[in-house]
């Protein structure tokens, strides 16, 4: 007999969401439904009537873990509106800022998905604030790393979480050579640390991946085979930086995306028949506690050629580098496998930066009111802004941003695991739930649907 | 009131450097200090007081060189806001050790967001060295501008220096003719915020100076923490400066002391006043 | 001194990015864990579902009322913690959350956003967006003297902390007079012949909203975001001498309380 398990509120992510399981007599989860209930702040709606200037910068605060992601899909689909080109240096800087973004969100996300995993060969968890080696050792490279990625930002940014110096038109400033040398040093410092973090966790993912059962709280249960595994395609628009309206190839296209209402997809009411104490830690919610999925989520459904589709790092790797390593941990092997790239793409960057080079396009128009957009692979994924500019004012501003496009895939992937294991899946996504938050589009061949579900 | 504040030593110091005192105002002590503080790797640049897109108005900059150092020689009495550039210097310069020069307020600011850096992550703890200047008060462009072209009757243009002293505010200009005007006149001018202000020699400053105290061309200077104290040493005996106990100087300590507890102690009365006012109401207090 | 104090992060409608700075006192984290400070609670960084008690909460983001569950949480933190900071400028002052008007999906109900000291007593504030680690990291530490240390370093802390507590209670009171915006500078500091032109405030803010023209502050209003830090770092908002003057050795305290091992 199918059973409702609710997680409430889930942890180790960005933001409040919450896990309402369905599952049959052996605990396996014949539908999972995952879904945000942050309150929602409304920045779409929000930056209605505001200047281009000021909305990425509010937009930016949608997310303090991908802030810099939201910046610059937000300033891109600014610029994308109002038809302007940046100058060379500003891009440059702006492909460092979104590098250095990566590096810490992937070390950040080490820290979260470690107390889930085993130390390789042994049955203690990891807790990563342990003051004992080697996690110590571990934690201490993972901080590094985030410091580096942080002060990278900070020099390259302005800022290191939400980043001042981006501006609608290119940068406020370019660095002096003495701050480039800087982050030169420190991504020459931080490369050595990343591999050796890289190998580590992807260590401890695969020793995960191969054993036969997992200690939750009180229970051990089996781990399937296919832990984590959905069937739903990948989408990402370029390995690491973006795409937007404004490239002579653009790699998305608004007319293949449609959003769907929480009503429509998600369960109807339903009431919490099973519950487990001993869940760590503070247990699952109460038998007999109502839950109503398509009520209380917080987002909308985006969906891309009609499907849910992943975003993300593996989507990445996937379109640009024939990986296919399936489930819950390819994803996390993918993500570390990110770190390398991150700083390959700095000192790149930092080969071709001119400090002498203006960073400011010389002629930044107000905008007609056109759709543009930007594409932004921030760490978590393909992170979507779109924008209508008219007279240096927003008249509309769309987020779809990564974990919006994740809910309904990592949704799909719960099926068939314990719903002990509910949230180590959850978890692979890295999700940002604050940020996943998004009003619908009021294009004109969608306008339909818009209504329908404004009613 | 603690008029001078904690010190560690105090001495008439000028510099040795006969370039840096060609155009500094007085000993050339800031100027020396930092050129000294960035050859030898204890600062990588500092925050000056620049030239400004008007003449005479100071433009904050981050030098990074000595010749930029050496170009923000002199006193502007105009308002050049140096911390506003702190972030920058961090970030825009990437510099790890900041040397700034900042007025008792400016030196203020600072140790304020050194406790409490809202806003300024990162950016306070780098700071390697703080040059305070004495200051009785300040004026805002437009103020200096009146003060030397109506009053003194220099164009800013062919003004060369400007000073207060003796009593007086005196303009030179470049081809050698001076003017004076009594500091009476100059008073409807000043800055209001410096009417609150409870500090005359930088008493927060690493290592504090000004000319009150020491004859023409010298300076006085105050060595204030246990920082400041270690690069002044060291540049004493480099050889960067030459010093004279303070003790033996006229008018020395005595006049310093004087002009202080005069600054304060009127201030504390506008500070005071200031609280009344209104009717039934007082401005706000920012020392409670 | 042996015994820690307990330490959580309660989050209401903010970002993660508060919560990002308190993980950016890298290194720092650890000195503070180890010592200091169990975190007790923290929906990011750990796994307790449930707010428990705690000596301080560090509290992020505004506090949405078309949402039951968040004014319950508030209140229940009040109730659970000895010491409520409000951590950053959405939890302190609203920051971008002022500017929220509903009307969005899939809860076009949540509309009006307030600071956690409207709906409760606050007794420190953090402001900034995000709020500076270095900041997160003194109070921290004041709050372990305050709570565990002797009669001197209560004292210490007491002294450290007022102004931020000053802030606290402006802000709870129900007419206060922050706007938490760059207004708040010419209201409360030029309006009040109080600038003297330093230029901090400029330097503080993280939008770029404010230059200094002419040696005094001009606010690009359509900039900024109101987070509140330029008003904080102003010299002329809150300054104790008796604090200030004594930087020296309250930046060596703190410097040597986070290197217990002395390296
Ligand atoms: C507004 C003001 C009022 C002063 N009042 C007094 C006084 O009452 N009594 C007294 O003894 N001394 C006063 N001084 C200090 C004095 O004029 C000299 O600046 C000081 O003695 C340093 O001289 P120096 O030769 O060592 O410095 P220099 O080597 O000439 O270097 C001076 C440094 O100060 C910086 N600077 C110039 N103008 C400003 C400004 N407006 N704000 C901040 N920094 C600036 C320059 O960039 C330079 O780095 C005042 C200075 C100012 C700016
Ligand atoms: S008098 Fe005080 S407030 Fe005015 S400029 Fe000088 S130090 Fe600053
Ligand atoms: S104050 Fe800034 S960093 Fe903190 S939650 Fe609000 S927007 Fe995010
Ligand atoms: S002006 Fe800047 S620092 Fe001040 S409240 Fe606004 S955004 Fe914050
Ligand atoms: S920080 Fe300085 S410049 Fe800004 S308002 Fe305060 S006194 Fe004036």
């Amino acid at each position: 007999m199918t059973k409702v398990v609710e997680i409430s509120p889930t942890t180790r992510h960005e933001g409040h969401s919450k896990l309402v399981l369905k599952v049959n007599d052996e605990g396996i989860i014949e539908r999972g439904d995952w879904l945000s209930i942050t309150p929602v702040r409304g920045i779409e709606k929000l930056c209605v009537g505001k200047t281009m200037h000021q909305a990425p910068k509010i937009s930016s605060r949608v997310c303090g873990i991908c802030p810099i992601a939201h910046t610059l899909a937000g300033i891109g689909a600014m610029e994308a509106s109002i038809g302007c080109e940046i100058p060379q240096d500003a891009y440059l800087l702006r492909l460092i800022l979104q590098c250095a973004n990566k590096l810490h969100s992937i070390a950040l996300h080490d820290i979260l998905a470690l107390p889930d995993m085993y130390i390789p060969g042994t049955e203690t968890k990891i807790n990563p604030f342990t003051p004992e080696e080697p996690v110590r050792t571990v934690a201490k490279r993972i901080q590094r790393l985030r410091e580096i990625g942080q002060i990278i930002g900070e020099v390259a940014g302005g800022e290191p979480v939400h980043p001042s110096n981006p501006r609608v038109g290119g940068m406020y400033y370019n660095i002096a050579p003495q701050a480039k040398q800087k982050i030169y040093d420190l991504a020459k410092e931080a490369l050595p640390l990343a591999i050796a973090q890289m190998e580590f966790m992807v260590a401890v993912f695969k020793n995960f991946e191969n054993r036969d059962t997992i200690t939750v709280g009180k229970s051990t249960v089996d781990l399937p085979k296919t832990f984590g595994y959905h069937n739903q395609g990948y989408m990402a628009v370029d390995s690491i930086f973006q795409s937007s309206s404004l490239d002579f190839d653009p790699k998305w296209d608004p007319n293949r995306w449609t959003d769907v209402s929480p009503w429509n997809w998600y369960m109807g009411e339903v009431t919490v028949d099973l519950e487990d104490p001993d869940y760590p830690i503070g247990g699952t919610s109460k038998v007999g506690t109502k839950a109503w999925p398509q009520m209380q989520a917080c987002t909308s459904i985006p969906l891309y050629d009609g499907q849910p589709v992943e975003v993300g790092p593996r989507a990445r790797l996937v379109q640009f580098k024939n990986y296919d390593h399936k489930g819950a941990m390819g994803l996390n092997i993918a993500r570390e496998m990110e770190y390398p790239d991150c700083l390959y793409t700095i000192l790149d960057a930092l080969d071709v930066l001119d400090c002498n080079g203006s960073v400011l396009a010389d002629e930044i128009p107000q905008g007609d009111g056109s759709l543009g957009w930007n594409a932004n692979e921030a760490p978590r994924g393909c992170d979507v802004h779109l924008a209508r500019v008219k007279d240096g004012k927003v008249q509309e501003y769309n987020l779809l941003v990564p974990t919006t496009w994740n809910f309904p895939t990592c949704s799909r992937a719960l099926e068939g695991a314990p719903w002990q294991l509910a949230e180590v899946i959850m978890r692979a996504y890295d999700p940002c739930v604050s940020c996943a938050t998004h009003m619908l589009v009021v294009d004109e061949n969608k306008k339909i649907i818009a209504q329908k579900l404004v009613q | 009131m603690d008029m001078l504040g904690k010190y560690k030593s105090c001495v008439a110091a000028r510099s040795t450097s006969s370039e840096i005192l060609k155009c500094s105002q007085d000993g050339g002590i800031v100027t020396g200090m930092f050129v000294y503080a960035l050859e030898e790797g204890i600062i990588d640049g500092a925050i000056v007081a620049g030239p400004g897109d008007e003449p005479w108005k100071p433009q904050p900059m981050v030098a990074t060189t000595p010749e930029e150092i050496l170009a923000a020689r002199g006193t502007r009495y105009n308002i050049s806001p140096n911390m506003s550039v702190i972030k920058d210097a961090v970030r825009q310069y990437g510099l790890d050790k900041v040397g700034i020069v900042g007025t008792p307020c400016q030196i203020q600011a600072l140790r304020k967001a050194q406790l409490y850096p809202v806003g300024l992550r990162n950016v306070t703890n780098k700071i390697a060295l703080a040059m305070g200047i004495f200051c009785m008060e300040n004026f805002s462009y437009q103020s200096m501008k009146q003060i030397v072209e109506d009053h003194c009757n220099v164009d800013l243009h062919s003004l060369k220096k400007t000073d207060i002293g003796k009593g007086k505010y005196w303009a030179y200009t470049n081809r050698g003719a001076v003017s004076q005007i009594p500091l009476k006149v100059t008073h409807k001018y000043e800055q209001p915020g410096c009417h609150v202000c409870l500090d005359y020699v930088a008493n927060m400053a690493d290592i504090s100076t000004g000319s009150v105290g020491t004859p023409d061309g010298w300076s006085t200077v105050f060595v204030r923490s246990t920082n400041g104290d270690s690069i002044w040493k060291k540049a004493v005996e480099a050889g960067v400066f030459e010093t004279k106990a303070i003790d033996g100087i006229k008018p020395g300590l005595e006049l310093v002391t004087k002009l202080a507890t005069e600054k304060i102690t009127k201030n504390q009365k506008e500070v005071e006043h200031r609280a009344t006012i209104g009717v039934g109401k007082g401005l706000r207090n920012p020392y409670i | 001194m042996s015994n820690k104090i307990t330490l959580g992060h309660v989050h209401m409608s903010g970002c993660t990015g508060c919560c990002v700075s308190i993980a950016d006192t890298f290194q720092g984290l650890f000195t503070l864990l180890d010592n200091y400070a169990d975190l007790v609670y923290s929906l990011t960084l750990a796994d307790v579902r449930h707010i428990p008690k705690m000596d301080v909460a560090l509290v992020e983001g505004s506090v949405c009322l078309q949402d039951e569950l968040s004014i319950e949480e508030i209140k229940e933190t009040r109730e659970k913690a000895t010491v409520v900071v409000a951590l950053g400028g959405c939890a302190a002052y609203g920051n971008i959350t002022r500017f929220s008007r509903g009307g969005q999906w899939n809860q076009p109900q949540h509309e009006s956003f307030v600071p956690i000291s409207k709906l409760i007593d606050v007794d420190v504030y953090i402001p900034g967006c995000a709020p500076c680690p270095e900041v997160i990291r003194n109070v921290a530490v004041m709050a372990y003297l305050l709570l565990k240390g002797n009669d001197a370093q209560k004292k210490l802390a007491t002294a450290y902390l007022s102004p931020l507590m000053a802030l606290a209670k402006d802000g709870s009171r129900i007419e206060s007079d922050s706007e938490a915006c760059g207004c708040d500078i010419m209201l409360k500091v030029v309006n009040q012949g109080l600038c003297m032109g330093c230029g901090t405030c400029a330097a503080s803010c993280p939008v770029f909203a404010i230059s200094m023209e002419y040696g005094k502050p001009n606010i690009d209003r359509e900039m900024c975001i109101k987070c509140g830090a330029c008003y904080s770092s102003c010299p002329r908002s809150f300054f104790s001498f008796d604090v200030c003057g004594d930087y020296e050795n309250i930046l060596g305290a703190i410097t040597a309380a986070m290197n217990p091992g002395g390296n």
